[in-house]
This record gives C-alpha cells, sequence and structure tokens, in this order.
C-alpha cells in the first residue's frame, strides 16, 4: 500500500513527459529558443505543476470539509461552493467585465463564499446531516448553474470560452497563476496545520467537542472559510475541477490515514497525484494537439462512481427532525378541491389572457379560436408537467422522509439530459422523435442504477438519495464534455435544458395530461405505503411492508412521472422541490391530501412560471424551466434557512 | 410450556467484529422474556434478529413452529410486533392515525378497513389510556405519551408476540412503571407473548416471567428472576460488584456495592 503514492506519482510524470513537446531548455532567455521549447517552458512546465497545486488546494480543501463536518462525502463540489464561484464568474465575465480587472480571485471568492454560507446555513439548522448537507449543496449548485446557464445564453457569443472555463481547462501560458495559487496553497497548508489539533477534537460530536473547551462555531467557521479560499482561488485559476476534494480524502483513508491529521497532511498529496494523473492521461488522450476536453470535467467523471462507492461507507444517521410546527387541516380532501378548482380556473384564464403592444386584454371569441391550438397545448402540458413534477417530489420526499429530497436529485433528468444531448451529438441531423426517445433512454438509464441501489443489499433511503446525486454529478460532468465541443448543438443542448413548453404538440400536452392522471392514481393506490414509508424502514418492516418492493414501486413512479415531465420540457425546475412544501405548509399532512395537493399546486406553480415567462420579457419567451427554477429558489432557500422548531 | 423461538448456533458477524457468538436458546410461550446485559452484549442485535429485521450469518431461528425466514411478510407481521429503541418522528401522524397503522398486516395496501380494524383500534387507544388524546398529533406529544401512541400501534397489530427494545429508557420513573405494567397486562390478561430489551435490572426483575442474559454475544444466564438475582451471578453478567437485598413484599433488589 505504501508504494502506491509514489508510484502513481512516477506514473503521472512518465505521462506528462511523454506529452512534453520539447526536453527541458537549459538556457531562459525566451529569445533564444525554439518554439517547442518555448511551449515547454511556458506551457507544459506550468501546466504540469498546476495540476499538482490545483489538485493539492483541492484535497486540502476536501479534507478540511469532510473533517469539520464529520462527513465523508463533503467537498468543495458536492456543496456547491465550485459552481458558487462558477455563477459569480460568469456573471462577471458577461455582465460586469470591467471588474475583471482586479483579478478573478476576489469574484470567485465571493460567489464560493455567498454559496458556502448557504449550504452551511441550511446544514446548520439540521445538525449539519451528511446527507442533508450534499442535498442542499446539489440544490446550489443545480441553482448556480442554472442561472449562468440563463447568462450564457442571453450572451450566446462568450459560449465558447465560458463552457472550456467552466469544464476547467489546466492550459497554460505562463508561470503566474501557478506561483500565485503555490502560494495560497503554502499559506492554507500553514493555517490547516496550525488548527489540525482543534479540528481533532471537533472529530468528536459537536457536544463533547464545546465540552473539551473548544468553541466549536470560530472552528468550524475558521476551517470552512480556509476551505473556501482554497477552492475559490482554484476556480479561479483553472475553472470548476469537480470532485478532486472529494476523491482525495477518501484515497487518504484508503491509504490508511485515520485520525484528523494525518488525513489533512495526506489529502493534499493525493489530491496532487491524482489531478496530475488524470491530466496526463488527458494530455496522452490528446497527443500534441488540441485537447479533446478539459481535464476537470473529466475528473468529473470519478464523482459518480465515487459517490456510489462510498455509499455503504456512510453511516446511518437518521434525517433531520421535521417541522412540527407545520399546520394540519382536519378536512385536507375539501382543500385539495379548492387548490385543483383554482388551477382550472388560473388555467382558463390564462387561456383568455392576452397581451398587446397596448395592455392587457381578454381575447374576444375570434381571437380565442385563433390562439387556442397553439396555446392551449402550451398551458395543459406545462401545467401536468408541473403536476408530474410535484407529485413525484412528494413521494420522493415521504420515501426518504428527507424534506429536500426531489426530482432534480433523483438523477433522472439528468440522465435524459444525457440521452438527449447523445442523440444530437452522434446523429447528423437528429428528429424531434429521435431526440424525445434519447432523453427517455437516457432517463431510463438512470432509472436502472437507481432501481440497482434500491434492490441492493441494505435500501437505506438515504443512500437512494445519494445514488441519485452521483447519477446527477455523473451526467453533469458527462454533458460538461459534450459541451466542451463548443458547437452550435451545445448551444442546443442549453437551450432545452433550460426548458421550454413552446414546443409541446397537441399531442404530448395530451399525453403528460393523461400521465398526470395515472400518476395521481396510482399514488392514491400507494397512499398506504406512502404512509408507513415516511417512519423509516424498521417500522415499516415490522409492518410487514413489502419494503423492497414498495420502495421500488415509489421510485419508479416518481422516476416515470419526472422523466415524463423531462422529456418533453426540459428538465430543470424547482417545482417538484416547491410544491410538496407548499402543500404541506397548507395543512396537508396525510398522505393522500399530501400528494394530489403537491400535484394541483405543482401544476398551479408552472402555469405561473410559463405566463412569467412569457411576459417579463414580452414579446420574447423565456425559457419555462429556468424562470421557474430562477423564481422558485431563492424561496426555497429562504425556506430552507428557517429554523425548523 | 412451548417454545415461541428456538434459535440454534445464531451467529452474527460484520466486517471485523462478531455480534452474537453461536445461541443455543429457546424462548417460552406466553411469557414476559427480559433481555438483558452490559452495553454492547448483544441484546437489541438479537431482538433484531428474532423480529427479521437483520438475518442471522449463521444459524437458525424458529418461530411458532416454523424457520423465521420462511413467514411470508404480512403474517409475519400479524403474529409479530416489533418496537425499535428509537421510534420515528411520526410527523403529521395524530394518534389515531399512528395506532390505526398498526392495521396495516391485516388490510394490506389496498384493503377497505372495516369495523374490526376500526375496534382494534379504538381498544388500544384505550388500553394505553390514550382516550383524550386520539386526535392530538403525536409530534406534539410528550415523550412518555408518544411512547404510548407507538404502543397503541403494536397494541392494535393484535400479534401474539411483542418485541420491544428497550421502551422505558427514555421515560421517567412514574412513566417506566406505567408501560411496564402495561406490557406485563398485555401478557398475563392475553395470554401474549413478550420479548423486552431492558437496561434496568430491577425493572426486569420485577416485571418479567423469564430473563436471558448476554455478555459479549454469548449466553451467560437463562432462568427465572429469582435465579438471577445472586451477587455471584450478576457480577458473572455485568462484572460489578452488586449486593442483593430483599424487600417487605419478599421481591429482591440488586444495588452495586
Amino acid at each position: 500500500m505504501k508504494l502506491v503514492l509514489p508510484l502513481a506519482l512516477l506514473l503521472s510524470v512518465l505521462l506528462w513527459a511523454l506529452a512534453a513537446p520539447s526536453g527541458l531548455p537549459d538556457r531562459f532567455a525566451p529569445e533564444a529558443l525554439s518554439l517547442d521549447e518555448l511551449l515547454m517552458l511556458y506551457g507544459h512546465m506550468p501546466r504540469g505543476a498546476m495540476a499538482l497545486v490545483a489538485g493539492g488546494c483541492l484535497g486540502l480543501s476536501g479534507a478540511l470539509l469532510q473533517v469539520v463536518l464529520r462527513n465523508p462525502i463533503a467537498d468543495p463540489s458536492t456543496l456547491g461552493i465550485s459552481s458558487g464561484a462558477q455563477l459569480a464568474l460568469v456573471a462577471v465575465t458577461v455582465l460586469f467585465p470591467g471588474l475583471l480587472g482586479w483579478g478573478r480571485a476576489p469574484v470567485a471568492l465571493a460567489g464560493a463564499g455567498a454559496a458556502a454560507a448557504l449550504v452551511m446555513g441550511m446544514g446548520a439548522l439540521r445538525g449539519f446531516h451528511p446527507v442533508t448537507m450534499v442535498i442542499a449543496g446539489m440544490l446550489v449548485s443545480l441553482f448556480a448553474s442554472s442561472l449562468a446557464g440563463a447568462l450564457t445564453l442571453a450572451q450566446g457569443q462568450y459560449l465558447f470560452s465560458l463552457v472550456v472555463w467552466t469544464g476547467g481547462s489546466l492550459v497554460q501560458t505562463g508561470w503566474g497563476p501557478v506561483l500565485a495559487l503555490a502560494l495560497v496553497l503554502a499559506l492554507g497548508g500553514g493555517l490547516a496545520a496550525l488548527m489540525a489539533r482543534p479540528l481533532s477534537v471537533l472529530g468528536l460530536e459537536a457536544e463533547s467537542a464545546r465540552a473539551l473547551g473548544l468553541s466549536v462555531g470560530r472552528v468550524r467557521a475558521l476551517a470552512v472559510v480556509l476551505a473556501c479560499v482554497l477552492a475559490a482561488s482554484v476556480s479561479a485559476a483553472v475553472g470548476l475541477v469537480a470532485f478532486v476534494g472529494l476523491a482525495a480524502p477518501a484515497l487518504a483513508r484508503a491509504l490508511g490515514a485515520r485520525r484528523p491529521g494525518q488525513i489533512l497532511a495526506l489529502a493534499p498529496l493525493t489530491g496532487a497525484v491524482l489531478l496530475s494523473l488524470v491530466d496526463g492521461l488527458v494530455l496522452t488522450a490528446a497527443g500534441y494537439g488540441t485537447e479533446m476536453f478539459p481535464t476537470g470535467a473529466v475528473t468529473g467523471l470519478i464523482g459518480g462512481p465515487l459517490l456510489l462507492w462510498l455509499l455503504p461507507r456512510l453511516r446511518a444517521t437518521p434525517p433531520p427532525a421535521p417541522d412540527a410546527h407545520l399546520p394540519r387541516k382536519a378536512r385536507p380532501l375539501r382543500r385539495v378541491g379548492l387548490i385543483a378548482l383554482a388551477t382550472v380556473v388560473l388555467l382558463g384564464l390564462l387561456l383568455m389572457l392576452g397581451r398587446t403592444p397596448d395592455g392587457w386584454s381578454l381575447l374576444d371569441r375570434e381571437s380565442l379560436a385563433l390562439f387556442l391550438p397553439n396555446r392551449l397545448p402550451r398551458l395543459a402540458g406545462a401545467a401536468a408537467a408541473g403536476g408530474l413534477l410535484a407529485l413525484a417530489g412528494a413521494a420522493l420526499q415521504r420515501v426518504t422522509a428527507n424534506p429536500l429530497a426531489s426530482p432534480e436529485v433523483l438523477g433522472v433528468s439528468g440522465g435524459a439530459a444525457i440521452g438527449y444531448a447523445g442523440v444530437l451529438f452522434l446523429a447528423a441531423a437528429p428528429s424531434a422523435v429521435a431526440l424525445t426517445s434519447g432523453a427517455a433512454l437516457g432517463g431510463a438509464l438512470s432509472m436502472a442504477v437507481l432501481t440497482g441501489v434500491v434492490l441492493g443489499r441494505d435500501a437505506r433511503p438515504e443512500r437512494l438519495l445519494l445514488a441519485g446525486v452521483a447519477v446527477s454529478s455523473l451526467a453533469a460532468a458527462l454533458l460538461s464534455i459534450l459541451m466542451a465541443a463548443g458547437t452550435m448543438k451545445s448551444f442546443a443542448v442549453l437551450a432545452w435544458l433550460s426548458g421550454s413548453a413552446s414546443a409541446l404538440t397537441g399531442a404530448g400536452a395530451a399525453l403528460l395530461v393523461a400521465l398526470l392522471a395515472l400518476a395521481c392514481a396510482a399514488a392514491v393506490l400507494m397512499a398506504r405505503w406512502l404512509t408507513i414509508l415516511p417512519l423509516g424502514p424498521e417500522v415499516a418492516r415490522a409492518l410487514g411492508l413489502p419494503l423492497r418492493g414498495a420502495t421500488l414501486c415509489v421510485v419508479a413512479l416518481a422516476a416515470l412521472a419526472t422523466g415524463a415531465a423531462t422529456v418533453l420540457v426540459g428538465p430543470l425546475s424547482f417545482v417538484g422541490l416547491m410544491a410538496p412544501h407548499l402543500a404541506r405548509r397548507c395543512g396537508l399532512a396525510q398522505a393522500v391530501p399530501h400528494l394530489l395537493g403537491s400535484a394541483a399546486l405543482g401544476a398551479a406553480l408552472m402555469l405561473a412560471a410559463d405566463f412569467g415567462a412569457r411576459m417579463a420579457s414580452f414579446p420574447y419567451d423565456l425559457p419555462l424551466g429556468l424562470f421557474a427554477s430562477l423564481l422558485g429558489t431563492p424561496w426555497l432557500i429562504w425556506l430552507m434557512l428557517r429554523r425548523p422548531t | 410450556m412451548t417454545a415461541l423461538y428456538t434459535l440454534s448456533d445464531v451467529t452474527l458477524t460484520v466486517p471485523g467484529r462478531t455480534l452474537l457468538h453461536g445461541l443455543d436458546l429457546s424462548l417460552p410461550s406466553g411469557k414476559v422474556t427480559g433481555l438483558i446485559g452490559h452495553n454492547g452484549s448483544g441484546k437489541s442485535t438479537l431482538l433484531k434478529l428474532l423480529s427479521r429485521q437483520t438475518q442471522p450469518t449463521r444459524g437458525s431461528i424458529t418461530f411458532a413452529e416454523r424457520p423465521l425466514p420462511d413467514w411470508p411478510t404480512r403474517a409475519l407481521a400479524r403474529h409479530l410486533a416489533y418496537l425499535p429503541q428509537h421510534p420515528p418522528a411520526a410527523e403529521g401522524l395524530s394518534v389515531r392515525e399512528l395506532a390505526a397503522l398498526g392495521r396495516y398486516p391485516w388490510h394490506g395496501a389496498l384493503g377497505r378497513p372495516g369495523s374490526e380494524d376500526r375496534n382494534a383500534t379504538d381498544a388500544a387507544i384505550a388500553a394505553c389510556g390514550l382516550d383524550g388524546l386520539a386526535a392530538r398529533r403525536v409530534d406534539t406529544l410528550s415523550g412518555g405519551e408518544a411512547q404510548r401512541a407507538w404502543l397503541a400501534m403494536l397494541i392494535a397489530q393484535e400479534a401474539g408476540t411483542l418485541l420491544l427494545d428497550e421502551p422505558i429508557s427514555a421515560l421517567d420513573i412514574a412513566h417506566q412503571v406505567e408501560v411496564l405494567t402495561l406490557v406485563q397486562s398485555l401478557s398475563r390478561a392475553r395470554g401474549r407473548s413478550v420479548v423486552v430489551v431492558l437496561h434496568d435490572l430491577n425493572m426486569a426483575a420485577r416485571y418479567c416471567d423469564h430473563i436471558v442474559a448476554l455478555k459479549s454475544g454469548r449466553l451467560v444466564f437463562e432462568g427465572s428472576p429469582d435465579e438471577l438475582m445472586t451477587p455471584d451471578r450478576l457480577h458473572d453478567i455485568y462484572g460489578a460488584r452488586m449486593e442483593v437485598m430483599t424487600r417487605a413484599d419478599g421481591s429482591p433488589v440488586a444495588l452495586p456495592v
């Protein structure tokens, strides 16, 4: 085991040397060098160093987060910190390029800090429950990437450079960034060494650490800030390099590090070797020519399988306590009826309401007849998709007993996106049917992975969630590799990802409505399971529930509902997470009213989002899914930041 | 006396550790059996095996003269009710709804609950003294009341055997006595079998008919409470010196020396 690290380092140096354009130059005067020697001195050599230094930073950052949160699956990518940095950089590049004059690091740091503050805030209220933290991180990253996607869509000309940067290319054109990052790593390493002892005490439960006289809050905050600075510096220097921070401490543990001090010392080394090895492979694959895909996207591929591998190692922790103060109505079904009625009225109203250059008006009979064939499928389809996503979300939140579970976290949308993008990139001129089937196939594949997890040895609900996160992150990594090609097709994928109902046909909308009706019926049939499953696997087993079969049925229902909605209107929106919470806040506590009420509210939310998307920049349409998530996420984050009593 | 459970060579290993070492044991039917032992002795683990929450690595368990793995899921739940050590927060459920969940093994996922189910639920709520609280939400109850609500669910299940994992660990003395008296009366009056994991030795001696003691995953004692309550036996089990005194009614109490 002891030889693994040196051998891996040797291999990565070998790969790096094989890809070198020339031997080491023996003189350093630029004017006296050949082109290849210049490339070696100012491109290849700093690149090799950058891989080591960036890997070290990420390894240390991940180790700090894992130690301080006592969470083996924490890292800058799973906690959304890297995505926050990415969003800040994209936003500033597109909107205020002038600000970049002061350097990218402060911008990246601001974004990383904001994301970390959000995720830590949500986690702190829930006892830093490991899986909940990662799901909160996933939500923040999804939101950040949807916002970044919107900005990229709005400013198409920047697309290529932004996407390549986002993917984490290690190409270097000088020594400046490497030296700056090395300085950050040295300072960070020094600080981490100083904090090693308080951090080992924090490795105990927070209460015990407090009893030992440790200022838990201060140490925790300091370690998280340090981890953010390290991750944001890497983001600023080379972009998003995913999951090295997750893998490095895991490798350190596999090599025998147990105590926090050992993990903190070893993780930067394993991170450096890992990134350098991956970069060596990317260089070898690319040959001397241009690189095919950025290194950071390739490390992203590690994330999904790694999370799945870490699943059995995660100790079972009970999910965070639910809110006890939520109201409970005595006659909930009547309220569900009222919500459904209001949704239908809203649908009718939106069918009739029009906006002309002069102002608002209700359509008269003739224009209604003119508009209806276009408008009805769009509105009905959007509403049905919202209902399906909300139903899936409510079912998942019940089966996992985790209020942060949502269809987005299930990975089905991610799989569908990969299928869509795959068909788009592989076929010369794919038809709409081919694209739809591709998306359906991708969603089905993710579902198969989830099914495997459910049928596995121990179907703990949090493992289901984490498996979904793993599938999502794998899909995101594949997608960013595809996008790095930077063609018009990338643009088409981005447009689809941001979701639109405008292309819905009458048949598609009718199919969605029929599916919604079927899914509601299926959910009602499963209502007793969905009442018992939130009480946890032990109680469910003791009551004679067919645990695996029931979980599988609920997951299949959620996945099918998500898949259908995704395939027809694109993957993104937080309706699946929002609507069940809203329903619960309306006092719908029991399974049947909660599920049906969620579906009705989901439909209403999606209608409202569609209206907003059409009117916000009239006469141009904004992407529906994007609009829904931009509206919904801030509310959701506010909800998550409120103290559960 | 017929055997409720027969265990032969039951062993459970997890990576790096053996939790139970080849237990051979039979538990009596129609009695309250107490499982005692030091922390980590394997008593909760044994209860999980008895309730089929986990499967043994080796050996066989027979429940009511039928191998435990052969029982169909719902049929088992009609004969066997299990209360985990830390029942989850029953978010949004009322006491009556929680108790009614105990009827799941009888009506299943789709069956219509009949008058039998309603009567069983009502009787369970009454037996646990929860009549006034039936409409209250479980997550607003005190610890003792919530524990009784969960017991009501178990009773509504109308299983002949109850498996309880430290049902009194979170309760104050008055509620401990109340819950154990209820458990004892279920066995005495209705002939139910109960297997209960207890931390408190004196409570076990007072309320159980039969005691099984484990030490480091091995059986160290099996017999009546009177046989248990001797200083030497208790030293064998807990590794601590205990003094056994006799109360006015003749029952023994043990205290550390």
